[in-house]
């Protein structure tokens, strides 16, 4: 987990560094269980705000459980412990032409134990699924110290119940994830990049035309990423609302994509760098709000948070095929301008779904649903966190 | 009070609806793979989701143990249990809805797989997870096994094509699982249920990702003198990084299998095994893709590629395929039909282990397997009747499981655990590992009551939850 160090003053008073080792992780877990002491997990620490304030008593510092320990190329999997970086897998991988397609929003030295711990995607989910599709296995110390090793190492696998699923997005609740195995793909032999402004101030019309070319299209891309007009003009790519297509493939197959692409409006090339700089490009005490739909509502979802966001200071960009709007606003401290941003999303989600990503402490219970209404989600948290001893309350609070 | 359970199940569903003699539960005692047999006390067929609730709950009231069943095509004696309720649900079989804008379906649970897709076709969709029993099969069952099939090497297994559940737990409650317009937060509920074998509830509507027609489609047939030579084609086509639609292998027995059948597709009889590979997509790069998979199969030792002509031709090759199982039936009177994974790499090694243990305990190992996935399925016929031969097979059975999973792979990659696999588990997981299972299970079915006996070994439950050491003023 990345929940971080600088700003996570939330009544954490000590913190214990493990060492490599699994085993003394446990013996730690069922220490702080024995006695009582609420842990939070930190790793790389780069997300600081991610997840509802944990209410712990000690940060349980995994970083040190980092490196790759299986890479088999011609396997096309990984290894890894939880805290290895995004970054060193990526730079791994790619002197073997291959990579691990997730690329979340946020820095690349985030970890790979943060990212499939919060489930955390980006724009290329679009071609590629969430974490969930990703990982092939885990290993995790669970909130009664027990050492489970789930899954495999293999890309086809059926065998017992799914607790790989299960720990992939429970934030570290249920368990600290200590290795996690993954499925790599080839890199395309072409990666290419296009920006397609959009007119009308990519109002309905303009992102109606980008969804009938995603959903008719022949050409599949790598990611199709809708950005608002500021966020557009912040990266440099665009004055107005744009859409950024990422196509992959033969040459062939690229060439062909983006004559077709063309469909959409005057698009130019630009530096595939752009995805990296779209992921960091939010100042770290921004307030960001996920709205979704199906992908069909959202010509009129985007017109609805898009102009709202932009009208708040902040952007928004979305994840056509999957039907995700990321709301991102300018932090604030000031009582009254959070509760008018509380309204304002509060009225945004009429109708939709609404996940709270980053939001200041004090607006939490405000501004999103505990995530822990499925009446499941008590048993299984009594089941692996009997004392309520990991990350607690990061998902809200069971009753 | 079998009898009395009857009655009460008679009275939501109808008389002829429930069956409680002898003769007619013969059926339901055991599922697509031989070897395993236990006959429910009773079984019963609700017609809709309403009657399932009601059955679930009265199963629930009476403390019932139950079984769900689906088409009864399972390979891991998964659907059936001694002594139980059997809860068919094959009368729910309605396509709720096509959303054909957002390529999804909502379906119930005894839809049968090839159904959905006929049903989508006009819309130019599809459904992707496609298992050999494909026109038999319901979306419950694959949502039960988390199903796969050949074209899953590209598309996923049904774990990546279901995007919400409604279910009604053992204890009679409805929940929806996931979230079909828009992201899930919380816990991965569905991810969970899905390849649950049944013992975490039922499922009363699936809403499924539809995929769109690929534009073109390229069908190539490789044969090979050695099944090493072909185990290389398929490690150099993965390693290339070309994603085929699916990658089949076929050895020379289960060749001749198919080519003395109805279901001959034209394979080369004398080949040591064949390549099945489908690229599709865009027509556009298609072709080059097809031209360097051809010259790995070459290189690799290939005699012969060959490009499915027309349509009808690939479908042809194909059936093939899919009927190998059937082929091999007019063989053998039984046949056990094995599922195991191993990293692709270690394909061309395993299977020379598996042929050098067949040699060894006197079976004949067919193989027809999606060896794209390093998915293997070394299937035996033999005569059941013959405590000799049946005792050789299940020797042969074990030597190839414990290769596998010394091979760093898994005992089971589409078919399930079910019983079949049981005695397996220990073997590869750890003790905390499966008491972490039965833990998940408990969150579901505390009373054990759905599918009893499945997919972990009763006697690995006990382990966990232990109170901590230091509590018990240990060190």
């Amino acid at each position: 987990m990345a929940c971080g160090t600088k700003h996570a003053t939330r009544g954490v008073v000590t913190g214990t560094s493990v060492g490599p080792d699994v085993a003394a992780l446990a013996d730690r877990v069922r220490m702080a269980r024995a006695e009582n002491t609420t842990l939070r997990v930190v790793a790389a620490g780069t997300w600081l705000d991610a997840g509802r304030p944990c209410a712990a008593a000690e940060h349980l510092n995994v970083r040190s459980l980092s490196g790759i320990v299986d890479y088999e190329p011609g396997d096309l999997t990984l290894t890894a412990k939880a805290a290895t970086s995004l970054d060193e897998i990526a730079r791994v991988t790619a002197t073997q032409g291959q990579w691990l397609p997730l690329q979340p929003m946020g820095a690349a030295e985030g970890t790979l134990g943060a990212t499939v711990a919060t489930a955390s995607a980006g724009p290329l989910a679009s071609a590629f699924g969430m974490p969930r599709d990703h990982v092939l296995g885990c290993e995790f110390v669970s909130g009664t110290g027990d050492v489970v090793r789930a899954g495999g190492r293999v890309v086809k696998n059926v065998a017992g119940f799914d607790l790989v699923r299960l720990m992939t997005g429970a934030w570290g609740t249920l368990g600290v994830l200590t290795e996690i195995t993954v499925r790599l793909r080839a890199l395309p032999e072409q990666d290419l990049t296009l920006v397609v402004p959009l007119p009308t101030r990519g109002g309905a019309d303009s992102v109606q035309v980008a969804w009938s070319w995603l959903r008719q299209s022949d050409y599949t891309p790598l990611a199709a990423e809708l950005l608002s007009a500021s966020l557009a003009q912040g990266l440099d790519v665009a004055s107005e609302p744009c859409l950024l297509v990422r196509l992959g493939g033969n040459v062939s197959f690229v060439r062909a994509a983006e004559g077709d692409a063309a469909t959409i409006g005057d698009l130019r090339r630009i530096d595939s760098n752009i995805w990296k700089r779209l992921a960091v490009q939010e100042p770290a005490p921004s307030i960001v709000m996920r709205f979704s739909t199906l992908p069909s509502r959202i010509p009129s979802l985007w017109a609805l948070v898009s102009d709202a966001c932009e009208r708040a200071g902040g952007y928004a960009h979305a994840t056509i095929s999957r039907g995700v709007v990321r709301c991102v606003l300018p932090a604030s401290t000031d009582a009254a301008a959070n509760s008018l941003l509380g309204e304002m999303l509060v009225g945004l989600a009429t109708g939709y779904t609404a996940v709270g990503e980053r939001l200041p402490a004090t607006a939490w219970d405000a501004l999103a649903r505990t995530r822990l209404t499925n009446p499941l989600a008590r048993g299984v948290r009594r089941a692996f966190d009997p004392d309520h001893i990991m990350n607690a309350h990061i998902l809200g609070v069971t009753s | 009070m079998s009898s009395a359970l009857a009655s009460r199940l008679a009275t939501i569903v109808g008389g002829t609806r429930v069956l409680s003699r002898e003769g007619e539960l013969r059926a339901y005692e055991s599922d697509g793979l031989p070897g395993y047999r236990a006959r429910p006390s009773i079984a019963v067929f609700p017609g809709s989701r309403a009657e399932v609730v009601a059955v679930v709950r009265l199963l629930a009231e009476t403390g019932s143990q139950f079984v769900a069943r689906g088409a009864g095509t399972g390979l891991s004696g998964g659907a059936l249990a001694e002594d139980v309720v059997l809860l068919g649900l094959h009368r729910l079989r309605r396509i709720v809805s096509i959303d054909a804008e957002n390529a999804r379906a909502v379906v119930e649970p005894g839809v049968v797989n090839a159904l959905l897709t006929r049903a989508a076709a006009p819309y130019g969709l599809y459904y992707a997870p496609d298992p050999s029993s494909q026109t038999a099969c319901t979306i419950g069952g694959n949502v039960a096994e988390n199903a796969g099939g050949p074209h899953c090497l590209k598309y996923g297994v049904t774990l990546n094509h279901v995007l919400a559940l409604t279910v009604v737990l053992p204890n009679g409650e409805v929940l929806s699982l996931g979230n079909a317009e828009g992201e899930h937060d919380g816990y991965d509920f569905l991810g969970a249920f899905v390849g649950s074998e049944g013992c975490f509830g039922v499922v009363l509507d699936a809403t499924v990702r539809l995929l769109r027609n690929p534009s073109a489609i390229r069908t190539l047939l490789a044969d090979f003198e050695s099944i090493g030579a072909a185990a290389r084609a398929v490690s150099a086509i993965i390693g290339s990084g070309i994603v085929a639609a699916a990658l089949e292998m076929m050895d020379a027995a289960t060749i001749q299998a198919v080519e003395a059948s109805i279901y001959a597709a034209g394979y080369p009889t004398d080949a040591a095994a064949i390549l099945l590979i489908e690229l599709d997509g865009a027509l556009a790069g298609l072709d080059e893709d097809v031209i360097r998979v051809s010259q790995f199969c070459r290189a690799a030792g290939a005699r012969k590629v060959r490009v499915a002509a027309d349509p009808d031709d690939r479908a042809r090759l194909w059936q093939g395929r899919k009927k190998a199982f059937g082929a091999m039936g007019r063989v053998s009177s039984h046949l056990v039909v094995q599922d195991a994974v191993v990293p692709r790499t270690r394909l061309p090694e395993i299977l020379a282990k598996i042929s050098e243990i067949g040699t060894r305990q006197r079976v004949n190992v067919c193989n027809v397997f999606h060896a794209g996935d390093g998915n293997l399925h070394p299937n035996i016929g033999y005569n059941a009747n013959d405590p000799d031969e049946s005792s050789r097979v299940e020797v042969a059975m074990r030597e190839i499981m414990r290769a596998c999973i010394e091979a760093g792979g898994t005992i089971t990659g589409e078919h399930g655990i079910g019983l079949d696999k049981l005695p397996y588990m220990e073997a590869l997981f750890t003790a905390p590992t499966l008491g972490a299972m039965c833990a998940l299970r408990d969150v579901f079915d505390p009373e054990h009551r759905a599918n009893p006996g499945k997919v972990v070994p009763v006697h690995s439950c006990r382990e966990w939850h232990a109170v901590p050491s230091t509590r018990r003023g240990a060190s």
